[in-house]
């Protein structure tokens, strides 16, 4: 059971790697440029 | 053969309830601290590492930290892996009287909160993604470690005679030194107007400070393992620490600036608590006010170097729990007295001058150790992960850039 458990935290720890960081190429995520665009 | 006390459970359960509050009330002390833009940010890195480190416990934490020896007292075995063998059952080693995963959540409750404490030196800087890698790496191998040596019977610092009532070196002197080396890893924040930090809500970090003080009576008193006269000495320590702490840093700043500071006393209390931590269970309240008014006045004195330093620990972590902490488990090795609790031992003060001397080694011992571990954690993450965010997003400020959501309507 302690190996199953390992593997679900395992899945997650993929996902927050694969996951998407819009600002690590210095880009805003699609919200910000969402909210940004009106005062610009 | 060990019994469950049913009043000592409930004493232990309450505590770690009470500690578990404790990281979304440090959440809100950082988070009033930050500027507007920064302040979802602030509060998501306690937050996230309130989930985040209560399933690293369950699975690997608490058999690193308290498993049974692998040799040498330093780090726990994997024989409590997913919390295997740990039931409602009483530990033969730990807390007898309560059920093991009593003692079990209740140590959770400080392997959160100590990661989040050093989430304060890199606030308004940091990636996401790089600070949940570094959550994970360091509770495990910073954390885990330093609490087996000094909270496990086999640890070789427990073997040494170093006593820490309730994690002054294990949870304040860990984070404190590893918030000031990622503090000098990450740089400085862009665009302050001010050296200073610039709290956009005072009242919500003197919230905060009071939910850590009123947390504080289960994590101090509640290291008693027990409803009984050594908890309700520490309860009664870890009040007066604290109030003496956060007079003494009123009257300073209202000397040194010619104000009496309300962000001053939330501070002060914080730099009290922090001090009383190992010292909790084994002093009288008479020391405590003497604890309180020293670390009032060397925590002060620490905040107005960190000012004129280069160093930009966001927050204040290493000045608090950093300097904090080792002042306390000194001062432990000076006021320690068996006189309060039979189980401890005597310092300086009651004939025992050797145990200052010991304290000394061990504070020394675990911030190199911290030092050293959370520089190459920080050095291999920033290879795969850059720890800080791009300037663009760092000027707009991480709650957009980073969550895509903002704190306050305009």
């Amino acid at each position: 059971m302690a190996i199953a458990a390992l593997i679900c935290f395992a899945i997650l720890l993929i996902a927050w790697m694969v996951a998407p960081d819009a600002s690590a190429t210095g880009e805003a995520s699609p919200v910000f440029e969402a909210e940004l665009a009106p005062a610009a | 053969m060990p019994t469950i006390n049913t009043g000592d459970t409930a004493w232990v359960l309450m505590s770690a309830a009470l500690v578990m509050l404790m990281t979304p009330g440090l959440a809100l002390f950082y988070g009033g601290l930050v500027r507007r833009k920064n302040v979802l940010s602030t509060i998501m890195h306690s937050f996230f590492i309130l989930g985040l480190v209560s399933v690293t416990w369950v699975l690997w934490g608490y058999t690193l930290a308290f498993g049974p020896d692998t040799g040498m007292g330093l780090i726990g075995g994997l024989e409590w892996l997913g919390l295997e063998g740990i039931t409602g059952a009483p530990s033969d080693v730990y807390a007898t009287t309560v059920p093991h995963l009593a003692f079990m959540a209740f140590q959770m409750m400080f392997a959160i909160i100590t990661p989040a404490l050093i989430t304060g030196a890199f606030a308004e800087r940091k990636r996401f993604k790089a600070f949940v890698l570094f959550a994970v790496a360091w509770s495990t191998l910073v954390y885990a470690p330093i609490a087996h040596w000094v909270w496990s019977p086999d640890g070789w610092l427990f073997g040494l005679g170093v006593l820490d009532f309730a994690g002054g070196t294990v949870v304040h002197l860990s984070s404190g030194v590893a918030a000031l080396v990622a503090a000098l890893f990450i740089g400085r924040r862009s665009g302050l107007l001010h050296p200073a930090t610039e709290p956009h809500d005072v009242p919500m970090t003197v919230l905060g400070a009071g939910l850590l003080w009123f947390g504080w009576f289960g994590f101090n008193a509640g290291s008693a393992l027990g409803a009984n006269g050594v908890a309700a000495t520490a309860f009664v320590t870890t009040n007066t620490a604290a109030a003496m702490g956060a007079i003494t840093w009123v009257t300073l700043s209202w000397l040194h600036r010619g104000t009496p500071s309300v962000l001053g006393a939330a501070l002060g209390a914080v730099a009290g608590l922090v001090a009383i931590t190992p010292a909790a269970g084994f002093v009288t309240p008479a020391a405590a006010i003497i604890i309180g008014l020293g670390v009032g006045v060397v925590c002060y004195g620490a905040a107005q170097l960190r000012l004129r330093a280069r160093v930009d620990d966001a927050l204040d972590v290493f000045a608090v729990h950093g300097v904090g902490g080792a002042f306390g488990a000194l001062a432990t090795g000076i006021f320690a007295t068996t006189a309060v609790n039979a189980a401890g031992l005597d310092g300086l003060l009651a004939g025992n001058a050797a145990q200052l001397l010991t304290q000394l080694f061990a504070v020394g011992v675990v911030a190199l150790y911290s030092a050293v571990v959370t520089a190459g954690i920080l050095f291999i993450i920033n290879l795969a992960v850059p720890i800080r965010v791009a300037a663009p997003a760092e000027e707009a400020g991480l709650d957009m850039a980073q969550h895509g959501e903002i704190a306050y309507q305009p």
